[in-house]
């Protein structure tokens, strides 16, 4: 069982003394799902961010499918990791001056460099998983948010990445729309992709995950199964946070 | 252990500096011309610049031919124009300090015809002796003073709904948006002794600041249409809901919020009046371009082209970074963002 | 359904207007009788009487005034187009340089703007005239004659420009770059922040992402304010005058000397900028309609 994710430590500091990320670690394998949990500002985000170098850190070290970063941002190697490591973002962020088609072969064709031919039919491939080929021509404004959602999961999938992160990928979302994205992201599961989910919906994480992780004020209170976690969660801090979820 | 912090300092400073090839060339190549560059001009501001031809003129660049013995009547002036601008920062929590700010602001206009023309007591002083920065200050504080009231009719008559006022205020706004200043101050000087009836005679300063004021104001009234233009509509829903009449919705809300809005804008109009009054240099005013001009035309100092430049470059930075910092210091008070 | 009131309103509003038109114009008829110009244009085909240093067609001052003006009008076109595209090149440097990721240059970009923006324009003309051209007291670059700047001007592969013309498209341009790099960085900071880290997260390269996703973005912020920076500089153009160049307005000025007539020239100056004006503008109106043909899928 190859380790995806291996992350040893890492903090980072704000100016005013506050931390944002407070020794954190911890290790995602192959094929398995990992969900993070807890209150906003807890450091989630931020700490899925440092996976793919949209954040840095002050210290400590992240091996990503072999690749290390530490403290000093290497463009190369962070570079490298982008092309292999997906991520989909709560605003979905989608080009909004391109057609969905576009949006999806935008990196396959300008950093895989593949050919068009090639990226539009697997493309239309993937938008045909989703159930929104019919969509192709259009522009982002003209779909709904949970098909825009779609649309990124298709356009981080068009790299065939090894790893997909996921901020809070429901949360900007209408609820009548939020189940169809989190089929999706259920389907990826079962086929075998290696995810990690930052996200609030609890039945997600109950079916889903293979590993559930609770941060709060930068710090990593519990890690565990799901079955420990909502039944039975190992500290105090996960109880109440639990207890507030259910209210 | 400074060792470790100096170390991970430069660390992070080539992190910065240093992000790939094309980076690194561009910063070595950059470093390396403001070094050069650097070295000379500091080397030629020590030891050949000849700043006599500035020390020596002080009194000129800042207030022209005024009479010496009378230059205190200036000077007062502009001191009050300092403290009333203080007061504006940070004004005293009086309550009847914010109505009378405005009244004493327009009143700076007739304390500086007093102090500076004379009259009532003060030796007169003729126009034609106002220069330097006096004259500078004279001109923005007098144009921008006259013409912010008459951009708020202007932008009011564009949104009007008769026909008439519409077309009237468009006409001038859009005319005077199209030609160069230049061209309003020169035929300011030129045409408007044209349009008076014999025997009224205005002096070139006046002249001056009417073709400024005109020029302005057409700037002005744009500014405060994208004022009220961004006002919310819920803004007059509620004002008409409370039964507010036309004119009172102008008067309370849209004059005050739009005004508040086109603040930032407003104040660059000020700023760009205060750069645009050294146009007058070539047509016949001596402010503080003009007295640099005439003292390179001074045999005495000719050539000296780049201290006197310098000088004059580095006022009108100052006066304008001064000018910037009130302008965000005012938009803070009004919270604006 | 218009009230009595408004329509009273309007007819009050139209006879002040008279009123106050008729006693300008008044005195404005009484003042001409006086000077004894009177007002026609059929001076203009008189024979204009001055040389001129630079004209892009034939001149010669046994030319009519027309000619002169139209000369004149030549140069300034000459000079305005020019100036139009260097500073927006220029431009376009200073502002990605605002928006980037390297610091000295953020420093360099910022400063030169901050510089430019806060000294008046007449004033860098001159530096640029007096010091920047008539200071040069040697060659100051000679590349094998195909490349020469003196104190008489460029000389740039057989083409050669004079020190006049150099230095005020030299001026110009420098002076509105600092101002379309803060429209272009206006621009460019309008865009989302999630657009940026979408395509860094897809392994896009900067120079990828810029070009792809963030101008696009972009350009219909920037428009508006690159017409306006456009309209200024064809208006501050006219301070040509200050260091000798013939522009429409100085040999307008010319003229108004020699022949006194002052409300004629003013109106023949009125229209030129107007039609100016009118050009540039509708110019970039078909620029933004371009631009903005993506903007309806943007919300």
């Amino acid at each position: 069982m190859n380790t995806i994710i291996n992350v040893k430590k890492i903090s980072k500091s704000y100016s005013k003394g506050l931390l944002a990320l407070d020794n954190v670690s911890l290790k995602v394998n192959q094929g398995k799902v990992l969900v993070i949990m807890g209150p906003s500002g807890s450091g989630k985000s931020t700490l899925i961010r440092t996976f793919n170098g949209l954040e840095t850190f002050d210290s400590g070290e992240i091996d990503i499918l072999g690749i290390k970063i530490n403290e000093n941002y290497n463009e190369r190697r962070i570079q490298k990791i982008r092309k292999r490591v997906g991520m989909v973002f709560q605003q979905f962020n989608l080009f909004p001056h391109l057609s969905i088609l576009d949006n999806i072969t935008l990196a396959p064709l300008n950093v895989q460099k593949r050919s068009r031919v090639d990226a539009e039919e697997f493309g239309m491939y993937l938008l045909n998983q989703m159930g929104i080929s019919s969509h192709a021509k259009k522009y982002p404004s003209q779909l709904s948010g949970g098909e825009q959602q779609r649309v990124a999961i298709a356009r981080a999938l068009a790299l065939k990445p090894e790893l997909l992160l996921f901020d809070e990928p429901t949360s900007a979302l209408d609820p009548e729309r939020i189940n169809e994205v989190l089929d999706v992201m259920k389907k990826l599961a079962q086929d075998g992709m290696t995810m990690i989910v930052v996200t609030h919906e609890i039945n997600f994480a109950k079916d889903v995950s293979d590993q559930i992780l609770l941060m709060d004020s930068g710090k990593v209170i519990e890690t565990s199964t799901p079955d420990i976690f909502f039944s039975n969660a190992k500290h105090e801090r996960s109880r109440k946070f639990l207890n507030q979820l259910d209210k | 252990m400074q060792l470790k912090k100096t170390k991970k300092y430069l660390q992070k400073l080539r992190g910065i500096l240093f992000l790939n090839s094309l980076n690194n060339f561009l910063t070595i190549l950059l470093i390396s011309t403001i070094l050069i560059l650097s070295l000379r001009s500091f080397n030629w501001f020590i030891f050949n610049a000849k700043w006599s031809v500035i020390t020596t003129n002080i009194p000129l660049f800042a207030f022209g031919t005024f009479p010496s013995d009378q230059r205190w009547r200036p000077i007062i002036w502009i001191v009050s124009l300092l403290i009333i601008s203080l007061l504006s920062i940070i004004p005293p929590k009086w309550k009847w300090f914010q109505k009378n700010l405005i009244i004493a602001w327009i009143g700076m206009i007739p304390l500086g015809i007093f102090l500076l023309y004379g009259g009532l007591g003060l030796q007169t002083v003729m126009s034609r002796n106002f220069g330097g920065l006096t004259l500078t200050i004279l001109l923005t504080i007098c144009s921008s003073i006259f013409a912010l009231p008459i951009g708020i009719g202007l932008a009011f008559g564009r949104q009007s709904s008769l026909f008439v006022v519409k077309k009237l205020s468009s006409m001038y706004i859009d005319s005077m948006r199209a030609v160069p200043l230049i061209a309003v101050l020169f035929f300011g000087q030129l045409l408007i002794p044209l349009f008076l009836p014999l025997g009224i005679e205005i002096d070139r300063v006046w002249r001056a600041i009417f073709a400024f004021t005109l020029f302005v104001s057409a700037y002005i009234a744009e500014d405060i249409r994208g004022g009220l233009q961004a006002i919310p509509n819920t803004q007059l829903e509620s004002a008409k809901s409370l039964g507010l009449n036309q004119f009172q919705i102008i008067r309370f809300i849209l004059i005050p919020q739009s005004l508040r809005i086109a603040l930032p804008a407003l104040t660059n109009q000020v700023i760009g009046l205060f750069q645009n009054t050294s146009l007058m240099s070539i047509l016949g005013l001596v402010e503080l371009l003009g007295v640099g001009r005439s003292i390179l035309a001074n045999p005495k100092f000719i050539g000296q082209y780049i201290e006197v430049y310098i000088w004059l470059a580095s006022v009108y930075w100052l006066i304008c970074t001064i000018m910037a910092l009130i302008a965000k210091y005012l938009e803070k008070r009004l919270k604006i963002a | 359904m218009k009230s009595y009131k408004t329509i009273f309103f309007q007819i009050i509003i139209i006879l002040l207007f008279i009123l106050l038109f008729g006693f300008l114009i008044n005195n404005l008829i009484i003042n001409l009788i006086r000077t004894d110009l009177g007002f026609n244009f059929s001076w203009l085909l008189k024979p204009a009487s001055f040389a001129l240093a630079e004209h892009a067609l034939p001149y010669s001052p046994s030319d009519s005034y027309a000619w002169a003006l139209f000369i004149g009008l030549l140069n300034s076109l000459k000079v305005i187009f020019i100036s139009l595209f260097l500073s927006t090149i220029l431009g376009t440097i200073i502002g990605l340089s605002r928006t980037g990721n390297n610091i000295l240059l953020k420093i360099i970009s910022s400063s030169y703007i901050t510089i430019i923006r806060q000294t008046p324009l007449l004033l860098q003309l001159m530096f640029w005239y007096f010091v920047g051209f008539l200071g040069i007291k040697n060659n100051f670059i000679y590349f094998s004659n195909l490349i020469k700047i003196n104190n008489q001007g460029i000389e740039f592969f057989g083409l050669s420009l004079t020190s006049e013309f150099s230095a005020l498209i030299i001026g110009l341009s420098v002076f509105t770059s600092a101002f379309i790099g803060e429209v272009i960085r206006g621009g460019i900071i309008s865009v989302p922040k999630g657009q940026w880290e979408s395509y860094r997260s897809l392994g896009l390269t900067e120079k990828n992402g810029l070009i792809k996703v963030i101008i696009p973005q972009a350009l219909p912020a920037i428009v508006p304010g690159l017409t306006n920076q456009y309209l200024n500089l064809a208006k501050n153009s006219t301070l040509a005058i200050a260091i000798g160049y013939s522009d429409i307005y100085a040999i307008n000025d010319t003229i108004i000397n020699q022949t006194g007539r002052a409300i004629e020239c003013f109106i023949i100056l009125l229209l030129t900028f107007l039609i100016l004006n009118l050009f540039i503008t509708n110019f970039m109106e078909t620029i933004n309609k371009l631009v903005h043909k993506k903007k309806i899928y943007i919300n």
